[in-house]
């Protein structure tokens, strides 16, 4: 099907972009894998399209001092292939191997997926895991607020109208750390049915330090704080592991449709924690 | 689809059962609704926006409770339809005093059966529990605001 009409602009730097965007009314189109075939299905009909992708300093990954920043129309092969990633922040270039296919790879963008919001990205786990942040800005304000307080339920973010991620922030691993995504895809859509990111460090034989995001469990992302909990000051044996990963989806009211009931997404969620964690175990210095 | 769960109200089971039939109160807890248009003794039309994850439109619906037995339940039933879909829902709603709390919260369970229908349902199947999910969660968080006013 062919879109509603709308009216398209494609503004050249971002203050302009933020303009346009201030009525809160226009949509703003990043890398469009989502937005479009809404468009076309006409399940969103927008009066008004504002395409990022001609701003050239959204399109960035650098690095500053600890942190490496993610400019927001990065796209996913482009997180993905980038060697300061690779080197410094290898959960996230892993992750963005997980997405979809090469065409949205190559398409789509870093912040669009992040302000789409939906339950089942690869992404936010490992944002979780990562304890990244992202930067909001509109023509009025700029503010930098962690990601576990941006994703606020389904297809639903911190993002006020009128507002667009700048960019996202992660930091620069030591090379002490040893992480790992895990996922089960949906075929048709490569989606996570469940999808795990996990991060940890050892010290003299002890797990020091655990993050865990998930994804695509819940109708939100989150961090799994109680598997963090039990894996810390374990020396992390594959027993410990086996404990700490069985609490995963506990408490969690999990998503059910029919790729995936309810009990055998948590089983799913229980399995692929532990190896993430043992993945990530494994890579630890 | 079936759905089910239960949300606890800051309010006497009296007054929770009074919220919840009374259209004012309903028109603000349901997302994107401004108001009810009564047509018949407890049967309302509404128009509702909707905008989830840059899906958005326009339905017009309607709400109507039946069998009603305060304080303790009384059956819902809403139905809607837009350009992208149509949707009908019928749920028994359940009050009870939490007795932790003695006579200060009310535990509403509702149990009930959606149908989703139109493009919607055909492309966002993937989505549609957690979302659904998400709309209830919704109304019961503006219920305990409306409860505690």
């Amino acid at each position: 099907m062919i879109a509603q009409n709308f009216e398209y602009s494609a503004p050249s730097n971002l203050r302009e972009a933020l303009q346009l965007l201030g009525n809160g009314e226009a949509k703003p189109l990043a890398g469009g894998m989502s937005l479009i075939p809404l468009m076309k299905l006409r399940l969103a009909t927008p009066e008004q399209i504002v395409d990022l992708g001609r701003i050239a300093d959204l399109n960035y990954i650098r690095r500053d001092n600890n942190l490496i920043r993610i400019g927001a129309t990065t796209t996913h092969y482009e997180v993905q292939s980038s060697s300061l990633l690779r080197a410094s922040c290898p959960l996230l270039a892993e992750t963005a191997d997980h997405i979809g296919d090469i065409q949205v790879r190559n398409r789509g963008t870093i912040g669009g997926s992040v302000a789409h919001a939906d339950p089942a990205a690869d992404y936010p786990a490992s944002l979780l895991a990562l304890e990244a942040r992202v930067v909001l800005v509109s023509v009025k304000s700029e503010r930098k607020i962690p990601i576990a307080d941006f994703f606020v339920d389904t297809f639903t973010t911190a993002l006020e109208p009128g507002e667009l991620i700048r960019e996202v922030i992660v930091p620069v691993e030591d090379q002490s750390t040893g992480t790992s995504y895990q996922k089960v895809l949906q075929p048709a859509s490569g989606f996570a049915i469940v999808g795990i990111a996990a991060r940890l460090r050892q010290s003299a034989g002890k797990i020091t330090f655990a993050r865990v995001g998930v994804t695509g469990l819940a109708g939100k992302p989150y961090r799994a704080t109680n598997v963090e909990q039990a894996l810390e000051g374990t020396t992390g044996a594959p027993a410990d592991i086996q404990k700490a990963a069985a609490q995963v989806a506990e408490g969690v009211e999990a998503n059910s449709d029919l790729h995936a009931s309810e009990s055998y997404r948590k089983h799913l969620a229980r399995i692929y924690t532990m190896r993430a964690l043992a993945v990530a175990s494994s890579r630890t210095a | 689809m079936k759905i089910s769960g239960s949300y606890i109200v800051p309010a006497t089971r009296e007054r929770t059962y009074q919220l919840l039939q009374d259209p004012a109160v309903l028109a603000r807890c349901m997302p994107g609704t401004d108001h009810l248009d009564k047509v018949a003794e407890d049967e309302y039309e509404m128009k509702m926006k909707m905008a989830i994850a840059s899906i958005g439109g326009l339905f017009t619906g309607k709400v109507r409770l039946t069998d009603q037995n305060p304080p303790e339940n009384f059956r819902l039933l809403v139905e809607g339809t837009g350009k992208i879909g149509f949707l009908k829902g019928e749920g028994l709603l359940h009050l009870s005093g939490s007795p932790e709390s003695g006579e200060t919260q009310t535990e509403v369970k509702y149990e009930g059966d959606v149908q989703v229908g139109g493009t919607i349902a055909s492309v966002g199947q993937r989505l549609l529990d957690t979302t659904s999910k998400m709309i209830i969660k919704k109304f019961f968080e503006k219920l305990a605001e409306a409860a505690v006013e």
